[in-house]
């Protein structure tokens, strides 16, 4: 179970992959929340875009919907799918932020089905734009709750690719960057050699924390950094935050 | 173009065995023209949309759905669709996955009389397998090898929007979503309008106008159409309804007794309304005015 430190660690963190003056395609749930962080803080210039065509979006309340009132009110744009899609293809966003059911090892998530496609344990909701983003964003960051579960060795469905194309192979299908990082609660993976790798832990959590439950040997960076805390103008910005209702926006 | 009620739309435009475009990302959801769908028994409809919520999730509880072309399909940021995973666990309903891009590409292509468009996406992990006959193209240009996402056009799409002249010009603001390429790529266009307005009001704000009138094959008024879903300016998104639905369409009993007294059980909207009055729905009470002269 993911505690109240955690998904603070995760929504702060998570904001600190976007940078001022980028495009970053947003979901909905805890990326929304990150970025709604990050524009609150050190990335006011962000460019939020939204698969239902909301560009230059500031929601003011958590959305539950990409076509929530809370999107279209304050964008500076109102475009339509094709708008933001065709941005994505073009390769015009910078950074997209996803979460999913479950992750692996080379990044791949899975939001369409647990167990077999034909026969499902538990049908998902499916892809939405998670594929495409994964596919065409210049960059992805993987948001997660610190869940053994949704860790596996390999995905059921590889709804939205990660790094599972070995060297080039990627690029050579006309894939953009796929995953740099992997975000949890209790820490930051990266993919710098396509696989997931532990590069930092959020304080109070260690690195056996950080690992706790995950089911294959996931490789540690010599040099683990330590962050001790997030700044407290961040952490005061999240606070106000996690106050506000989600919905009826 | 007729104005008429919409029991009458859906009897003359909705035939079994039809592909339903439905219209609304989010916001302008024709719930009540689903629900006419829902009360009049039509059966083995193909629904497509890409982003598809609650609303298709009834239809399919309602026994009208034998297949659908989505991207998703959801209770968006709540969970899952239930009667949708109940009817794909049973094996009687079929599906064509796409993605959110790759769905709206089709609709264009179905617009714009392309027979397919290239894409970039569907080029890697497990989707491309499962769709049926996923071709690629070469580009004549530069040779690379992109996805030949085949043009899609429905028969009939249900739309609902802000508002409309009597000639049947239809204008929508706010979210759009895919709601346009979607109904534009359609061969019939089902309106329902929260209001019709003059059409020199029309004439004086063209650009708000998605649907022009000889593309639109019936028009209906029909105020608050589009619960528990909104429409911007009018009245806002009824969130609890959404969380509600997660509840009661977890068990299929329940599910079945929502729609026999919310559907089945009340003769039009006007009668829907009665039972969920849009009273602390308005609009200037939780947003800025989005009102438009």
């Amino acid at each position: 179970m993911s505690t109240e430190i955690e998904s603070r660690n995760l929504v702060l963190a998570a904001a600190l992959e976007l940078r001022d003056d980028e495009t970053c395609f947003v979901g909905i749930g805890i990326p929304s929340l990150a970025a709604m962080l990050a524009k609150r803080t050190h990335a006011p210039r962000a460019h939020l875009i939204y698969e239902s065509g909301g560009i230059g979006a500031d929601p003011q309340v958590p959305p539950l919907s990409t076509g929530s009132p809370c999107i279209a009110e304050n964008a500076a744009m109102l475009g339509d799918c094709l708008d933001v899609f065709g941005e994505l293809q073009a390769g015009r966003i910078d950074l997209g932020l996803l979460s999913a059911a479950q992750v692996d090892r080379f990044g791949n998530l899975n939001s369409t089905v647990i167990g077999r496609y034909e026969s499902p344990r538990l049908r998902l909701v499916g892809s939405g734009g998670a594929h495409d983003i994964a596919s065409l964003a210049k960059q992805v960051v993987i948001l997660m709750p610190h869940e053994p579960r949704r860790f596996v060795p390999q995905v059921d469905f590889i709804t939205s690719p990660g790094h599972s194309l070995a060297g080039n192979e990627r690029a050579a299908a006309g894939l953009r960057g796929g995953p740099s990082a992997l975000i949890t609660g209790r820490g930051r993976f990266t993919f710098a050699r396509g696989e997931m790798v532990l590069a930092e832990v959020f304080a109070p959590f260690t690195v056996d924390d950080a690992l706790e439950g995950l089911s294959w040997q996931v490789p540690v960076e010599d040099t683990v950094m330590r962050r001790s805390d997030f700044a407290p103008a961040a952490a005061a910005a999240y606070a106000r935050l996690d106050r506000l209702p989600t919905g009826t926006g | 173009m007729a104005v008429t009620t919409l029991s009458q739309a859906v009897r003359d435009h909705v035939s079994e065995g039809d592909t339903v475009f439905i219209g609304g990302f989010g916001h302008c959801v024709p719930f009540a023209a689903g629900h006419e769908i829902i009360r009049q028994g039509k059966r083995n409809l193909t629904l497509t949309r890409t982003g598809a919520d609650i609303l298709i999730d009834q239809l399919i509880a309602g026994g009208c759905v034998s297949r659908l072309i989505v991207g998703y399909i959801g209770n968006p940021g709540i969970g899952l669709a239930h009667a949708f995973r109940r009817a794909l666990e049973a094996g009687s309903l079929m599906l064509e996955e796409w993605t959110n891009f790759t769905l709206t590409l089709r609709l264009h292509a179905g617009r714009i009389g392309a027979p397919f468009l290239p894409a970039r996406a569907l080029r890697a992990g497990d989707m491309p397998r499962h769709i049926a006959n996923l071709a690629t193209v070469t580009c004549p240009y530069t040779g690379a090898v992109l996805t030949a996402v085949p043009a899609l056009c429905p028969d009939v799409a249900l739309v609902h929007a802000q508002r409309a002249d009597e000639d049947g010009n239809v204008q929508l603001w706010g979210i759009d979503g895919d709601t346009r390429e979607g109904a534009l790529a359609s061969r019939k266009i089902i309106a329902t309008v929260e209001e019709i307005v003059p059409a020199d009001l029309v004439r004086r704000s063209p650009e708000l106008t998605i649907l022009p009138a000889h593309r639109v094959s019936a028009l209906s008024v029909v105020p608050g159409g589009a619960h528990p879903s909104y429409v911007h300016g009018y009245y806002t998104r009824d969130d609890a309804r959404f969380a509600e639905y997660d509840r009661l369409s977890r068990r299929q009993d329940e599910l079945d007794a929502f729609l026999a007294a919310h559907v089945h059980g009340v003769a039009d909207r006007e009668a829907y309304l009665g039972q969920f009055p849009l009273t602390d729905l308005n609009w200037l009470a939780h947003h800025r005015p989005g009102q438009r002269p």
